[in-house]
């Protein structure tokens, strides 16, 4: 990273009522690329956009801009938002795409040009003349993005901008956000709870649990070595073992082991595996068929374990009942041995 | 029967005439109402505005207030500021009783509790994220405010026309604060107070349709500057 950030937050803490709904030691956005904050609902993942963004004043700590502190007005001067809910105003389209660019003050004519140039790019561009309480979910929220692109901010704050739309329509709208990301060349901080969309457009992941931030770094690193088993449940491995069970499959050094179900391999009861697999004998307690895989509930010393199978439900495992001895193999590099619960502190 | 047919007579001929003390009426009643109205909204929408989005201590007792003032008798509006305008009184030097600017004061009176309530109700009916929506799209405090308001402007406009039904249509006040002062502060209400205590039946009845006519031009305008777009 050259020069300093341009945004870093220091010692964020928000309180409400009493208790710290968000604590953030540190996060720094580079001038360019993605940056994704994943975590669950009720993470605190909203609020740390908002003091990004300036706007809600944290109880403590400091937000810098170019490496000094500087007011919310300066913040919001480099900033745009796109807050969860599409929130368009009573106008229409190309009308709402101009908002922005209006409150800056910049010029009708070009506002307008500016506008109708990033409608075309979301391709809205033919409901620019529509009221904007016509628009279905997905139109409201490319109309919405296109009006925070449209300002050209220096930094983009993103609010689960894939929530409420439908499957086709936000796997269309990622690839034309990630093009659109990539055109402006602006910092962009995308908080979600979908590591697919982290993964689709972050270059950075930080994680955040229950409103502490557990985890940074570059998205490759964050995905593959997940800090702790809380981080580990958010990237998506569906099992953590704890040590004493962990330590009985492989080596672990103590620690926890993450495995993502697609990585673990239902096999059938005592047959050898090939050479370097890992077997885990667990038994069965059901199989849930998800169209293209079966996903396999196993046990293994009363925790659950996930595994996969093909779909339909070879013989074999039709043939197993709940209770019943079932391996589950994978290969060693895939299963993630994580910390043991920790906070951002500690783990630097 | 024949009261309602005298009086639709009178008032077709009243308005068809061009008898100047009816004309001098109707201009004054819609000077005042139209200017009490301006008023009322003037200080009922940063009110409502405070009311809405401000959080001090007493807040919603205030908003309670408000909302009683609501239903404020005219005829207590009218003794306030009476008592206030009267020669003796805290305002008494500003010698405006009986004057229009008494009736436009207490008018403002009535219709300000009216435009603060609806136009509190109104904006807190707007998703309270559209502000930060705007602020998050570089909208300065007051802008986003701004923007709000004119997200709710059909109530904002509701609230208008009931500032001014309310404001013109009130007789108590405009009687003890105007005077019903022939060719000073008679209005169409006050007027028709009159009529109807001299016997003038047919007469009163004019005044009260062509305040309802009044009333109607004004709404209907008010009407279609919120309704723009729709049929």
């Amino acid at each position: 990273m050259s020069g300093p950030p341009l945004l870093e937050l220091r010692g964020i803490v928000v309180r409400a009522g009493g208790r710290a709904i968000l604590d953030v030691p540190e996060l720094a956005l580079a001038a360019a690329g993605v940056t994704a904050v994943l975590g669950a609902n009720g993470a605190g993942k909203t609020t740390l956009l908002r003091v990004g963004g300036a706007l809600i004043r944290p109880s403590a700590g400091d937000v810098l801009l170019d490496g000094a502190p500087a007011t919310p007005a300066a913040i919001r001067r480099v900033s745009a938002a796109v807050l969860q809910r599409p929130l368009l105003r009573r106008a229409t389209v190309r009308e709402n795409a101009e908002t922005g660019l209006r409150f800056h003050r910049v010029p009708r004519g070009e506002a307008r040009r500016r506008a109708e140039e990033w409608l075309e790019r979301l391709g809205v561009a033919h409901l620019a003349h529509r009221g904007a309480h016509t628009l279905s979910a997905g139109e409201a929220q490319r109309v919405s993005l296109a009006r925070a692109l449209a300002l050209s901010p220096r930094l983009l704050l993103l609010d689960e901008p894939f929530a409420n739309l439908d499957a086709p329509t936000r796997g269309e709208l990622l690839v034309d956000l990630g093009e659109a990301l990539a055109a402006t060349g602006a910092a962009a901080l995308l908080v979600t709870h979908d590591r697919h969309e982290a993964a689709a457009l972050a270059e950075h992941l930080a994680i955040l649990h229950a409103g502490e931030l557990r985890q940074t770094g570059p998205t490759a690193r964050v995905w593959a070595h997940p800090a702790d088993a809380d981080c580990a449940r958010i990237l998506g491995y569906d099992t953590v073992l704890e040590p004493e069970v962990a330590g009985r499959i492989m080596p672990n050094g103590g620690r926890p082991l993450a495995l993502r179900a697609e990585d673990c391999a239902a096999a059938p009861p005592g047959t050898a595996g090939n050479g370097s697999a890992l077997t885990i004998s667990a038994r069965l307690r059901r199989v849930l068929p998800l169209g293209s895989t079966s996903r396999v509930v196993a046990e293994l010393d009363g925790r659950r374990l996930l595994a996969t199978a093909p779909a339909p439900a070879p013989e074999w495992l039709a043939a197993l009942g709940p209770g019943d001895p079932i391996d589950i193999r994978l290969e060693p590099e895939r299963a993630r041995p994580v910390g043991r619960r920790s906070t951002l502190r500690e783990w630097r | 029967m024949d009261v309602i047919w005298d009086a639709l007579r009178d008032a077709v001929e009243l308005l068809f005439s061009g008898d100047g003390e009816t004309f001098e009426i109707i201009a004054l009643s819609l000077r005042i109402s139209l200017t009490a109205t301006a008023i009322a909204f003037a200080v009922g929408l940063p009110l409502g505005m405070l009311l809405a989005f401000g959080s001090f201590r007493g807040r919603r007792l205030a908003l309670a207030a408000v909302h009683t003032g609501m239903g404020m008798p005219p005829v207590v509006v009218g003794l306030i500021v009476t008592v206030a305008l009267w020669r003796s009184g805290p305002l008494g030097g500003l010698e405006l009783l009986y004057t229009p600017s008494a009736m436009i004061v207490a008018q403002a009176a009535i219709g300000t509790p009216l435009v603060a309530g609806i136009s509190a109700a109104a904006l807190q009916q707007v998703d309270p994220d559209f502000r930060v929506q705007m602020q998050a799209l570089g909208a300065s405090r007051l802008r986003s405010l701004w923007a709000v308001a004119v997200e709710a402007r059909l109530p904002l406009l509701a609230a208008v026309m009931a500032g001014f039904g309310a404001a013109v249509s009130e007789v108590g006040a405009a009687m003890m604060v105007g005077g019903n002062i022939a060719g000073e502060t008679r209005v169409l209400t006050t007027a028709a107070v009159l009529e109807t205590s001299k016997g003038n039946l047919a007469l009163a009845v004019a005044l009260g349709l062509i305040l309802l006519l009044l009333a109607f031009a004004v709404n209907l305008v008010l009407t279609l500057a919120q309704q723009r777009g729709r049929p």
